[in-house]
């Protein structure tokens, strides 16, 4: 029936895959994939969801950058925007970390990612440049025709000592079930600074999957914000490997789940270079009979001695029927490692509320400014003034 | 203004307030005195609302029947009370939350909501009382705060709410000299005609800044003497001996204490 897909489809991971361990595998397996289609009509209520803020925008439609949404020319020194459709035309050798021809995909998505996901967005920093404005790839999914699912490609590249905001939303539409698979790969060459802001917030039908791979030379910065706001089963892995001595990564996260959504997030940080620091803060707000996943894991690699590594998840439940599964792994093969790592579960602060409300504010506007301050904690690492705001209001949804 | 009748307060199977009686008029401060143990927390907590009590008896202020109000109606209706350990609540600033307060009684009460700016200078006022630092206003509320911060706060946001009464819970618990002689100050700049005030407290110390109308021993969940301020000298003197043991000698006088 699904004609698009290949006849050696790669096999689906299962419950005995540690990564996918609490993903909906039977919804997995109705997805459907194929290349990218014609651009499909965006419904202004869509459009209307996409934040706004200074900055060239690059606007994906069904794993097709749609260049009436976009704006690829910029006048910024020392940036440069393309699609993954043109550089794959004109100097495919330069993509072959996005598509290597000489691994295996670490799984079934991330191989449908590589077969399909021809389009997207490029962005190369040149050497000591700073980006001021962010750039912003908006990724659309809206199932409907062929296949239910999208696959859309993002390359980043940051020369040495630059430093740029890249914020990646991803948006859907529609009642269908389907939903978009997203694959970015960004490398930071030595002394380069970037922040990547991944915000996901796919409508309660569709499935989300990010996979975030990021190489990092000596003395670069790379601080990593998702924000796993939608989607009935929500993904955002991020695989940072630390190549070059001084590497700091700074990973923090925010799933605010409600209904009966999955919200995973996987993390792995390979220390594979000295002195490198590492920094993983997730918190998670888990309403209904939603479920959190945070799975962290830190790998220091022999001889990657003054690795100092830490890890922080924060879960609150909302209901007791909400589920949270936070689970740290460790491989620590060096000398002289300072690794930290800690996780809580906890209820909304009962003492917190009647402090609150003996100050006269009501108890639905004290539980809600309770959650915020919770969720603010992570939302204030965004350094981009006009998404914080809209983050916020997204998390509204779990009052609905 | 404030009248309390025949009140009892149970957690499960245990008896805290045993049928307290206590009229406060408009303006009067009353020091409440005892052990450990005695149910003063517990006396405070059924005026401001918490959960989790069985209660009886009558609570009207300004003749509004207390004890059927949630704690937020009851702030509206112009109760404060100032924690003995003040609620830390991290990722809210000191900001937003007392003008979400300020704001939430005065639209209860039908009255507008104060603007930004007016709340600044309103906030500015409560800080220089109790010599709060400039950043407060930006930091989280009670996080990370000294002891003496947070009971610093507590007078601050009762500047700021301007309640009708005012139930402190061992304010002075934990306080240097310094601090102690600021809160001081602050309660003491807030007394008023129309404001009345509860001060709970172990210490005579804090009456000696703090210098109360009326000073009430409260004993196994009962107010078993009122006094004027000389009640609480006396009890720095001689401790609660007198009313606690008063029960078990046979010719009723204490069997220890201050019977000599």
């Amino acid at each position: 029936m699904n004609s698009t897909a290949t006849a050696a489809a790669p096999e689906l991971p299962t419950k005995r895959d540690e990564a996918w361990r609490y993903a909906p595998h039977a919804d997995l397996a109705q997805l459907t994939f194929g290349p990218g289609g014609a651009s499909a009509a965006v419904p202004a209520e869509l459009e209307a969801q996409i934040p706004v803020f200074d900055g060239p925008r690059i606007v994906v439609v069904n794993g097709i950058v749609d260049p009436a949404r976009s704006e690829l020319a910029t006048s910024i020194t020392g940036l440069t925007l393309s699609t993954v459709a043109d550089v794959l035309t004109t100097e495919p050798e330069s993509l072959t970390r996005h598509f290597p021809t000489d691994a295996e995909p670490v799984d079934a998505f991330a191989a449908f990612n590589a077969q399909f996901g021809r389009d997207g967005a490029v962005i190369r920093v040149a050497a000591g440049a700073t980006i001021d404005q962010p750039i912003h790839v908006v990724d659309l999914a809206l199932p409907g025709a062929g296949h239910n699912t999208s696959s859309t490609g993002v390359v980043i590249e940051i020369g040495e000592g630059s430093e740029a905001t890249i914020v990646e939303t991803r948006l859907g539409h529609g009642t269908e079930s389907g939903g978009a698979n997203v694959r970015t790969t960004i490398t930071l060459h030595d002394h380069a600074t970037l922040e990547h802001i991944v915000v996901q917030d796919a409508p309660p039908a569709q499935i989300s999957l990010s996979r975030v791979d990021v190489t990092q030379g000596a003395n670069s910065t790379f601080r990593g914000r998702s924000f796993n706001l939608g989607a009935s089963y929500g993904r955002v892995a991020h695989a940072v490997v630390l190549a070059g001595a001084g590497a700091h990564a700074e990973l923090s996260g925010l799933y605010f789940g409600f209904g009966d959504q999955t919200l995973d997030q996987q993390v792995d940080i390979v220390h594979a270079a000295k002195d490198c620091s590492s920094r993983q803060l997730y918190r998670g707000v888990l309403d209904d009979s939603s479920t959190g996943i945070f799975s962290g894991g830190i790998d220091v690699q022999p001889g990657a001695d003054g690795t100092d590594a830490e890890q922080e998840n924060h879960n609150l439940l909302l209901s007791d029927r909400a589920e949270a599964n936070t689970q740290p792994r460790l491989e620590i093969l060096a000398d002289d490692v300072a690794c930290k790592h800690g996780a809580t579960v906890g209820q909304l602060d009962e003492t917190a509320l009647y402090y609150m409300r003996s100050r006269g504010i009501p108890a639905a506007e004290a539980r809600r400014l309770l959650i915020n301050g919770f969720a603010d904690q992570v939302v204030d690492h965004v350094s981009i003034d006009a998404l914080r705001p809209w983050i916020i209001d997204r998390l509204g949804h779990a009052d609905a | 203004m404030l009248h309390v009748k025949d009140l009892t307060a149970a957690i499960g199977d245990k008896q805290i307030l045993k049928g307290l009686d206590l009229d406060v008029g408009a303006g009067e401060v009353h020091a409440i005195m005892g052990p450990n143990g005695s149910g003063k927390s517990t006396f405070a907590h059924t005026l401001a609302g918490r959960e989790g009590y069985e209660i009886t008896g009558t609570v009207t202020l300004d003749d509004a029947d207390l004890l059927e109000m949630e704690p937020e109606a009851r702030a509206a209706a112009g109760v404060f009370m100032g924690f003995q350990y003040p609620v830390e609540i991290p990722g809210v600033n000191n900001m937003y939350f007392l003008r979400t307060a300020l704001n939430s009684v005065r639209r209860t009460r039908g009255e507008t909501e104060v603007s930004a700016r007016e709340f600044l200078s309103t906030a500015q006022e409560a800080m220089d009382l109790v010599e709060m630092p400039k950043d407060f206003l930006h930091r989280a509320v009670n996080a990370g705060f000294s002891g003496g911060e947070k009971k610093r706060n507590e007078i601050l946001q009762m500047a700021v709410m301007q309640p009708r009464l005012a139930v402190l819970d061992e304010t002075d618990s934990g306080l240097d000299i310094d601090a102690l002689r600021i809160i001081a100050g602050g309660v003491n700049a807030l007394r008023g005609p129309e404001r009345s005030m509860i001060v709970i407290t172990h210490y005579q110390r804090l009456l000696d800044y703090i210098k109360p109308d009326f000073v009430h021993v409260l004993v196994d969940g009962r107010i078993v003497e009122s006094g004027d301020h000389t009640l609480a000298l006396h009890l720095e003197d001689h401790g609660y001996a007198d009313f606690v043991n008063h029960d078990l000698d046979a010719s009723g006088r204490p069997l220890s204490g201050a019977t000599s």
